[in-house]
């Protein structure tokens, strides 16, 4: 068993809530993330046991959200929108500039594991593009010097 | 009040249309002959309006709608072929395209894709389109991204459209949850689980289903192109179930099968056996002229030496010791044209009763056995199923014996609110739908039904037709509590299941082979006629014993059994001008009888005893001591081994014919190829058998189609007594030395014994496996795929172990389709239970 007790018990206070147990996948799926970081075809499995959804169901959903990624990624994952309005701003550019900075393509990991790079369907914040997500927290209005900025704060935290 | 449909009128391209309330505006337009193109839309699925094709203008609505998505209203004023409409179309096709690799030229959908027929009547010749297409790439770079996702499914992402009709299909129709939508938006993609394959029964009609090129089988890829072929219409010649078949075919080679919708019976569904089961016609290794035994070999011969050789023998048996020193076996998928000359040229010409087609089923009955031929000629409907809120299925594990039948319980729990309850010794994957899942002690099913009758009466309180202390009086055990003990399951869901039958308005009961094949079944099938009169079924339901392959009904109305009915003895006599007085023999009594030394000969068409007959050692003795045995077959068997003569016989797909499905239907399929090197039809060798020994069976073809409606016409006595059957239940003593119990089963993806030779089926189980639950595994320290050795009293067999999720008590399963493991030298013909004992093995 990868998911501990605490997430368990977590989900299983979940499926209380919820008319269909259908409906659980994604808060199994958001508790599952929060403890491992990650997820997994095993806790994809987990998850269909506990919630007793089938189990392709629990893994075309996770497969849907690029919000969890799907194998182990650096402290800071960074998730640049690539939609329409943040692409029209420059968003290629903004990942380009990422990816010099950090010396790693799109879809890698600094070898210090601090950071990942990726880019994702729109994050509903179009009026502030291009912008990007870093963990739970929103970065809006990007400019080089931001990035910048943004980088070396979080460098700094380690 | 009930009976009123409520209906809505709209108007449709200035056409008024009136359809029942509920109706889609698509829906409403092809019941007046308006075609709107579809991709996502299908009869039989439940809308989603994903692909966008089907747009309609209706007036006083904004946007232009899905017309397989919008309920029909009153008063909608719909056009289907508006320029807005059509610019529409357009626009989604161009959509559809833009990533589609237009490979028409190597696509074997090519000629009967939609993507090309909806492009070719509605779409633009040109792209906007000017970047690289998105391209999915598995396993190696190729434009066919050729990504293996089962045994015999190969998909092709990029000519996807996103319809997703094998995945709606796969979870509504077929409750398979091995395939599914990944990723999202551009990069989309069909796939499998992680981890998993497509290869449950049903998974060929995921590729039938594909509107374009995405899933394809390797049945039919890179083989023809479909605009060279010929459609045939045809009926499945493998279990009872009936489906209806188009053969495709170009000059002697069938390429593929696919269904023939027929809403009466499989809703345009077949499963993969009858899918791929057609190329067993043309592999390697069949027969094609007659053999004949001299010394120990069977040399070649031709069709007038064999025929010659047979007639002379009978005549030399006949004349010396007479007729009912000959039988016949005859297999209940050949047609009833073959069934019906073999009966008479038994019982004309030979004079003998010693006629069966029942050749895997032990202690088949000597005399008619009325309980068990009233719930075997019943009436019942596939199609009624749907229209039962209460459905019990008891002794077989239907997904197996009648795939089709197993989707119309579906469809009714899943999409009509149905209760199901199973009644089986051991679990099931119908289990997944019911409301209990009752799994008894293997070998006390009347006990269990006795209690249920019990408990129904008890609960009507002598309100009900029949009183409780009177069925006590002839019923043993004769009180829930007993009969719930007996079987291992608590009184408490004795009594639910009870009351849930008690409540219920509509029920199937629908019984398997595990009551067929059983010494019991006389006894089982008396306490299912108890339950049907305790429960008045004949006002409120249907009860039958399903029977097993696409001709056994044929078998039974045409009589191709020792013992008939009066009425159906009486025809036959009339109609023949005389019908032998001697007892006839069943399968067992005859291999009894041969093993005696008072049967001579046996004719064997398309059987298989030797590695079927529930009794390996005693058919193998029987058979061994006979003078002169005649078999034919499509390919060297464990039977044809032991035959003075071997004939080469046509498979279904090479003579047109008729079979009688479970319900009584009876169908017509033709030929779609001359019969393989010199094979013959049954029914043909029948005749010439006959001719050569005294005459012609049958004046013409004419002849033989009003011998058969005549014995059709005679009723199979649908309707059930009101008496209540005495049944008293005994139980089989166990020998501790062999605690499991076993059950010789068709594998999943097989039927009878030629099945094996079909690539496609091969594809998905080659090899006899042993089928053990996960617990008893874990008891025995067995792992997948660890050789373990099965002992019974009688013999011993060494096979690889197979852990099945789907079992969970303490049974054997064992397949008896493949050739060289001989399941049935572990069972023992006067066991009601096979028991055996089972050791983890290094080697063999």
């Amino acid at each position: 068993m990868i998911l501990n007790k605490i997430s368990i018990a977590e989900i299983k206070e979940r499926m209380v809530k919820y008319p269909r147990r259908k409906s659980v996948i994604l808060p199994a799926l958001t508790v599952a993330y929060r403890q491992v970081g990650h997820l997994s075809d095993q806790i994809y499995r987990e998850i269909s046991d506990i919630i007793e959804v089938p189990y392709i169901e629990v893994a075309e959903a996770a497969s849907f959200y690029t919000m969890f990624p799907k194998e182990p990624v650096g402290k800071y994952l960074i998730q640049v929108c690539h939609n329409i309005s943040c692409a029209l701003l420059g968003a290629d550019s903004l990942v380009g500039y990422l990816e010099e900075k950090l010396g790693i393509k799109k879809g890698e990991t600094t070898p210090d594991n601090l950071f990942t790079l990726i880019s994702v369907e729109c994050l509903g914040s179009c009026a502030s593009a291009p912008m990007m997500q870093i963990n739970d927290k929103y970065y809006e209005n990007l400019t080089r010097e931001k990035v910048d900025r943004i980088l070396e704060e979080l460098r700094r935290q380690g | 009040m009930a009976d009123t449909v409520a209906t809505v009128t709209l108007t449709i391209n200035g056409r008024e249309v009136t359809v029942p309330k509920g109706t889609t505006v698509l829906e409403a337009a092809k019941s007046v002959g308006i075609e709107i193109p579809t991709f996502c839309w299908h009869p039989k699925l439940k809308p989603v309006g994903a692909c966008r094709i089907c747009y309609v203008e209706i007036e006083k609505m904004p946007k232009l709608q899905v017309s397989c998505a919008t309920e029909a209203m009153p008063g909608m004023v719909v056009n289907t072929e508006s320029e807005k409409v059509k610019e529409g179309r357009k626009a989604v096709l161009e959509f559809i395209l833009i990533n589609h690799p237009l490979d028409c030229p190597t696509c074997d959908k090519g000629g009967e894709c939609d993507l090309q027929d909806n492009t070719f009547a509605h779409g633009i010749d040109d792209s906007r389109f000017d970047f690289n297409k998105y391209r999915f790439i598995r396993e190696r770079k190729s434009t066919f991204d050729d990504y293996r996702i089962g045994p015999e499914i190969v998909r092709n992402q990029n000519r996807c459209i996103l319809c997703f009709k094998c995945v709606r299909a796969n979870k509504e129709i077929f409750g398979e949850y091995d395939l599914g939508v990944f990723q999202g938006g551009n990069i989309s993609e069909i796939d499998t689980a992680p981890g998993e394959k497509v290869d449950s029964i049903y998974s060929g009609n995921l590729v039938e289903i594909c509107p374009v090129g995405a899933l394809t089988n390797t049945d039919w890829r890179y083989k023809i192109r479909v605009w060279k072929t010929q459609q045939v219409k045809s009926v499945c010649s493998y279990c009872a179930d009936g489906c209806n078949l188009t053969l495709w075919k170009e000059r002697d080679k069938v390429y593929r099968v696919t269904s023939r919708r027929n809403d009466v019976i499989d809703e345009g569904w077949i499963c993969d056996v009858g899918r791929y089961g057609y190329q067993l016609a043309s592999v390697e290794g069949r027969l094609t002229t007659p053999l004949i035994k001299k010394g120990d070999k069977q040399v070649a011969a031709t069709w007038e030496e064999a025929i010659g050789l047979i007639a002379r023998k009978f005549r030399e048996i006949k004349d010396k010791k007479g007729g009912v020193c000959i039988g016949g076996l005859i297999s209940p998928q050949q047609d009833c044209e073959a069934l019906l000359a073999f009966s008479k040229f038994f019982r004309t010409q030979l004079h003998s009763n010693n006629i069966d087609f029942r050749t895997e089923y032990k202690m088949l009955p000597e005399k008619e056995s009325p309980y068990y031929s009233r719930l075997t000629s019943a009436s019942f409907r596939i199609a009624d199923i749907e229209n039962s809120d209460t459905i019990l299925v008891v002794g077989t594990n239907l997904i197996k014996e009648h795939p089709i039948v197993h989707l119309r319980v579906r469809k009714a729990v899943n999409q009509k609110g149905a209760k199901l309850y199973t009644l089986n010794p051991f679990t099931t994957k119908s289990g997944d739908l019911s409301r209990d899942e009752i799994v008894h002690v293997p070998g006390t099913l009347e006990a269990f039904l006795n209690g249920l009758c019990i408990g129904l009466a008890e609960k009507a309180d002598g309100e009900g037709n029949v009183r409780a202390a009177e069925l006590k009086a002839r019923l043993e055990p004769n009180t829930t509590a007993k009969a719930a003990e007996i079987c291992g399951i608590s009184e408490a869901r004795l009594n639910d299941l009870a009351e849930a039958l008690r409540s219920a308005k509509k029920i199937s009961i629908i019984v398997g082979e595990l009551v067929s094949g059983s010494p019991a079944r006389e006894a089982i099938a008396a306490a299912i006629h108890n339950l049907t009169v305790v429960l008045n079924l004949n006002e409120r339901g249907q009860a039958a014993i399903l029977s097993r392959a696409a001709n056994s009904k044929g078998a039974e109305r045409l009589g191709v059994m020792p013992s008939l009915s009066k009425e159906l003895q009486q025809k036959l006599k009339s109609m023949w001008g005389g019908f032998p007085e001697t007892e006839g023999r069943a399968t067992d009594r005859m291999i009894h009888a041969a093993k005696k030394e008072e049967l001579d000969a046996l004719l064997i068409i398309g059987a298989n005893p030797v590695a079927s007959f529930p009794d390996g050692q005693f058919v193998r003795e029987g058979l061994d001591k006979l003078d002169f045995t005649v078999v034919a077959d499509l390919y060297e068997t464990e039977t044809t081994e032991k035959a003075d003569v071997v004939l080469p016989l046509s498979s279904w797909v090479e003579q047109s014919g008729h079979f009688i499905n479970l319900e009584g239907t009876m169908q017509r399929f033709e030929a779609a190829i001359k019969p393989v090197g010199n094979s013959r039809p049954g029914r043909q060798i029948i005749e010439d058998i006959a001719r050569e020994f005294k005459g012609g069976l049958f004046a013409d073809a004419h002849e033989i189609a009003r011998e058969m409606q005549e014995l059709l016409n005679v009723e199979p006595r649908p309707s059930f007594p009101d008496a209540v059957a005495e049944v008293k239940f005994a139980e089989e003593k166990i020998e501790k030395d062999y605690p499991y119990p076993l059950f010789v089963v068709d594998e999943m993806h097989h039927f009878g014994h030629l099945t094996e030779r079909s690539r496609s089926l091969a594809a998905f189980a080659a090899e006899a496996q042993v089928e053990i639950s996960p617990s008893l595994a874990e008891k025995l320290q067995i792992e997948n795929g660890s050789l373990v050795r099965l002992e019974s009293e009688t013999g011993k067999l060494v096979l690889p172990a197979k852990i099945s999720e789907m079992l969970d008590n303490d049974v054997i399963l064992i397949s008896r389709n493949f050739s060289g493991t001989a399941a049935n030298m572990l069972q023992m013909r006067k066991k009601r239970i096979d028991r055996v004992r089972l050791i983890r093995v290094d080697e063999k």
